[in-house]
């Protein structure tokens, strides 16, 4: 089932390219704010952002807290020198330590979803000051199993890679030449030391591709998953990741009262400037 | 006869009828510099495509008086054009006109309008139920929209009813990125194909580009012709405006070569359709 995720990426990295130049243009802005991690998404997301705006408008920022690695800021650091960007970073350590104060004893989830969307605050707030559109990160494999933050790092105007598996990235990564140090380290969210994204949804990314492609794409039942090599209980906590997280992926409920109500039976497109 | 036809792969605005109908000005201008007969523009070219709620604010008679200048171009070039209609029944369709001569000589209203997944066009305009066969200055033309061309039964029907060239405005999203060309482009390809190759018929199809709310249309406008199969393509998702030729006589010449059309008997399909009986 491998093959089912190759993608032709010229093709793609074309098309993602106009989708972006014509959002910005149709939204009536230039400009595009970028929150850097020193992982390989926002890395991926700012080299389209930049093939497709050119790097003069694209702003794109590093927003360690003290316990981010090392590792973060050099590879933050080397993609916005192989995109052609100064380095701009924005320490948010005091920001949360002045909240993580009140809360003694928070577990390392909430202080992580804090994080997450501290770092929200300060980027929609940069891109105000740059009348910048805020060009979001998240990818396909974390959409669809909830593995980000609820207005934290979901929070964008655009999402160009939301339809991509974090393997394709990956692929789509090697293609436009990312260092290759960024494109081999664990994928993490860097909210504590020695954490991964493998680690704690519990399952490689490889494996985790191709049992969502086979649900969601195939519209496999997790039974026909099962049949096809894979274990059986991991593609159930995974069928259980997807419905847990459908609250995220999208808009709140509105009890509906009249004719017209936002969202049920007021239909516009995003687009609609009439 | 022997005549010329442009594709205007263009990207119209949604909900911007003024500014649509202004793209729609400068590209036939731009076609009939080209020296073409006739010029084909994509589904819904003149309202946009992912209207929603705003269907009912853009919804147009094709006499209406914001499309006269191209009513009076049409003097000068024929021209197939996609809009949102106000029906007299009052109901919305999505169609498309033929105008001719300074006045329009046909609307056809889409029959099948894919209300699945990605679409919703069902949620807001009516559905055409009559095939459209028409008679023009370029001869006998039939037209169909995006999803109606897909429909084998209605293009046979179409050409058996004597179609020489097929319109087929579309606007036509992109999907499956796997291979060197979309899976949709490949299903469109086939249609085009069976056509143009099976049924003897010319086929302009003119696809849109440009993206409405995420949906992505990719383009590849081409003309299909009988002998020559795709003669002149538009690239993906970019604008462009290609012009190619109809040459009438390359039907009767395919259909000697490969005569589908001669050895065609409909008694066998009124017969099977009128559940095996003898049709009176």
């Amino acid at each position: 089932m491998n093959t089912t995720l190759e993608l032709n990426n010229d093709l793609v990295y074309t098309f993602l390219q106009h989708f972006l130049r014509e959002e910005f243009r149709s939204s009536g802005f230039t400009e595009a704010s970028i929150a850097l991690s020193g992982g390989l998404d926002s890395a991926f997301v700012l080299k389209l952002t930049v093939d497709s705006l050119g790097a003069d408008h694209v702003h794109a920022i590093f927003l360690p807290y003290r316990t981010s690695s090392a590792e973060s800021r050099r590879d933050a650091r080397s993609m916005m020198e192989f995109c052609g960007l100064p380095w701009k970073e924005l320490d948010i350590s005091a920001m949360a330590d002045a909240y993580l104060a009140l809360q003694p004893g928070i577990d390392r989830l909430r202080a992580g979803n804090l994080m997450a969307r501290l770092r929200m605050a300060v980027i929609f707030d940069q891109s105000k000051r740059e009348n910048a559109l805020v060009v979001g990160t998240s990818n396909k494999s974390e959409l669809l199993v909830g593995y980000s933050t609820w207005y934290g790092d979901m929070a964008c105007a655009l999402m160009p890679i939301g339809d991509l598996y974090k393997t394709q990235v990956r692929s789509l990564a090697h293609h436009v030449g990312i260092p290759e140090e960024i494109i081999a380290k664990p994928p993490s969210a860097d909210l504590w030391a020695g954490q991964t994204d493998e680690g704690e949804i519990g399952v490689p990314y490889e494996t985790l591709d191709q049992i969502l492609y086979l649900l969601v794409d195939a519209r496999c039942t997790p039974d026909e998953v099962a049949a096809q090599g894979f274990d059986a209980g991991l593609v159930d906590r995974i069928q259980h990741k997807i419905l847990t997280s459908q609250f995220k992926r999208v808009a709140p409920p509105i009890a509906k009262l009249s004719q017209r109500t936002v969202g049920i039976d007021f239909l516009y497109p995003r687009d609609w400037r009439a | 006869m022997t005549y010329a036809v442009a594709l205007a792969q263009i990207n119209p605005v949604c909900g911007d009828l003024a500014h649509n109908v202004a793209l729609h000005v400068e590209q036939t201008k731009r076609a009939l510099d080209a020296g073409a007969d006739l010029v084909v523009f994509p589904e819904l070219s003149l309202s946009g495509y992912v209207l929603k709620d705003q269907t009912l604010d853009v919804m147009r008679t094709p006499d209406c008086a914001e499309f006269a200048p191209l009513r009076e171009l049409s003097r000068h070039i024929s021209i197939c054009a996609g809009f949102a209609e106000e029906g007299s029944d009052g109901i919305p369709y999505n169609s498309a006109f033929y105008m001719e001569d300074g006045e329009v000589r046909h609307v056809h209203r889409k029959m099948y309008l894919p209300t699945h997944g990605m679409f919703e066009e069902l949620k807001f305009f009516g559905r055409g139920r009559e095939l459209s066969v028409f008679e023009t200055r370029l001869g006998r033309l039939g037209m169909v929209i995006c999803r109606d061309l897909f429909h084998p039964l209605e293009v046979s029907t179409m050409a058996a009813l004597g179609v020489q060239l097929l319109l087929a405005p579309s606007a036509m999203p992109a999907r499956g990125f796997e291979g060197d060309t979309l899976a949709i482009e490949q299903t469109v390809a086939l249609a085009l194909g069976s056509a143009s190759t099976f049924l003897g018929m010319f086929v302009a199809y003119a696809n849109r580009v440009g993206f409405d709310d995420g949906l992505g249309f990719y383009g590849g406008s081409a003309l299909s012709d009988p002998m020559g199969g795709i003669t002149v393509a538009a690239p993906r998702f970019d604008e462009d405006l290609v012009v190619g030729r109809v040459d009438l006589s390359h039907i009767a010449k395919r259909r000697y070569q490969l005569p589908i059309r001669r050895e065609e008997d409909l008694a066998i399909v009124r017969h099977a359709l009128n559940g095996g009986r003898d049709v009176s």
